[in-house]
This record gives C-alpha cells, sequence and structure tokens, in this order.
C-alpha cells in the first residue's frame, strides 16, 4: 500500500515536493505525517507544535479535500490516497 | 477561461469575448507584481486542486452575482515586477454586479485557493504571508 504525500511552498524547500511512502493498513494521517517530518527537524518544527499538534496554519488535504487538523488523528489513509500538507496560501 | 498557466493572456481579446449581448458591464481585475524592492516573484500552485478550485469559484459567483461571463486566469512560474498575475474578468448586465462578482472571485481566491508567492529580493527571498502570518515573511539569506 502507497500514498502520495505533497509538500507545498515553504513545506517543499524543507521537505522535497513529493513523496511516496508505503504505509501499514490502519495508518492515521497525523502518524503518517509524524513519519515522514519525524526525518528532518526543521521541516517537524514548522509543522508541528511543541505538543505535538499540527501548528494552527497548517493546511492538510486528502484527495483534495481539506480536513481538519483537529481531526487528523482519527482519520487514516488509504492505498492510493493522495496526501497534501501546506501553509497559508497567498494567491491573487 | 479558467486557467492556471505560466503563459500571460490578452486581456483585450478576454474583455470582448466578455460582451455578450445582454452585458451592460466588464470588470477587469489585473493584480500585477509590485515592486516592494523586490527582483521577481515565484508562484507555485497545487495545479489540480486550485484549478478545481477556481472553476468552483467562478460557477459561485456568476450564480450569486448574476455574471453573464466570468474569466479567471491565475499564473505560475517566475515574473517580473509589472507583469500579470490574476486576471479576472466579468460581465454582467450591470456595473453593481459586475463589481461585486468581480470581488466575490478575488476575496475567495485569496481565501483559500491553494497558490503561494515568494519573493525574490537582492538579499534572497521570502514567502509572502497567507491569511495568517507563518513566519516566513522575514528575508531568508
Amino acid at each position: 500500500m502507497t500514498v502520495k504525500v505533497r509538500f507545498f511552498a515553504r513545506f517543499r524547500e524543507l521537505f522535497g515536493g513529493d513523496i511516496i511512502t508505503g504505509i501499514s493498513p490502519g495508518t492515521s494521517f497525523m502518524g503518517l505525517i509524524k513519519e515522514i517530518a519525524g526525518k528532518n527537524r526543521e521541516g517537524y518544527d514548522a509543522i508541528f507544535d511543541e505538543n505535538g499538534a499540527f501548528r494552527e496554519f497548517v493546511i492538510l488535504m486528502k484527495n483534495g479535500k481539506r480536513i481538519d487538523c483537529t481531526s487528523a488523528t482519527e482519520i487514516s489513509v488509504a492505498d492510493g490516497d493522495e496526501i497534501a500538507v501546506f501553509p497559508p496560501v497567498a494567491g491573487g | 477561461m479558467i486557467a492556471i498557466q505560466t503563459e500571460d493572456v490578452d486581456i483585450g481579446q478576454l474583455i470582448n469575448a466578455a460582451k455578450k449581448r445582454s452585458t451592460g458591464a466588464v470588470v477587469v481585475f489585473d493584480g500585477v507584481v509590485r515592486d516592494d524592492d523586490i527582483r521577481e516573484m515565484d508562484l507555485e500552485a497545487y495545479e489540480e486542486v486550485a484549478l478545481k478550485e477556481l472553476e468552483k469559484i467562478a460557477v459561485e459567483a456568476q450564480s450569486i452575482h448574476n455574471l453573464c461571463s466570468v474569466d479567471i486566469i491565475h499564473r505560475i512560474g517566475r515574473l517580473a515586477v509589472g507583469e500579470n498575475i490574476l486576471i479576472i474578468v466579468v460581465s454582467a448586465g450591470h456595473r453593481k454586479e459586475a463589481y461585486e462578482g468581480s470581488r466575490f472571485i478575488i476575496e475567495a481566491i485569496k481565501a483559500g485557493v491553494p497558490i503561494w508567492k515568494k519573493e525574490l529580493t537582492r538579499d534572497g527571498s521570502r514567502w509572502v504571508p497567507g491569511e495568517h502570518a507563518h513566519g516566513s515573511g522575514a528575508v531568508k539569506h
């Protein structure tokens, strides 16, 4: 089972663009991002606060739909999912 | 026309195409790269999602503000000072609807469409903060 994790803007600079990674059944959204972010201290600190929660400005998407950061521990990821993590948007 | 692209567009052509028999007003919003002591700007998008969101915003604007036509072109890639970033062309039967429709679209884009800007300065670069500051506005050397 694999998922694609996409980082954008400042987070892309910290983690690289797209990461395709294997997952175990039942992996949570939060668990997946923590596992990837844990390999990069600066990146981890950019996304998570001192309590290990997503920083309030971090935006999450699963298959193009926004996900509430507070429910990221309850939402699991499945084979083929596309996950996106990015800072506040600034288009226009 | 709803698009995210590197190329510029012919605004005059969009205006002409926006004029329908029922059109009484055309409003053009042209967001350009401002010289905030920068050299250039890099624009990045989550393209597949951003395009769908622009299409959704256009449909909503058309329905809410009774617009005859909507064009939204958001550019990405590297742009110089003075270049067009975002062009919105709306037409409506009356000016009030056209102005309000245009405003609705730009505010919706700023609020949620996944697009980011990075300003390239003489000393380095800085991400333009979004709705909530995220500590990356300072120049990074």
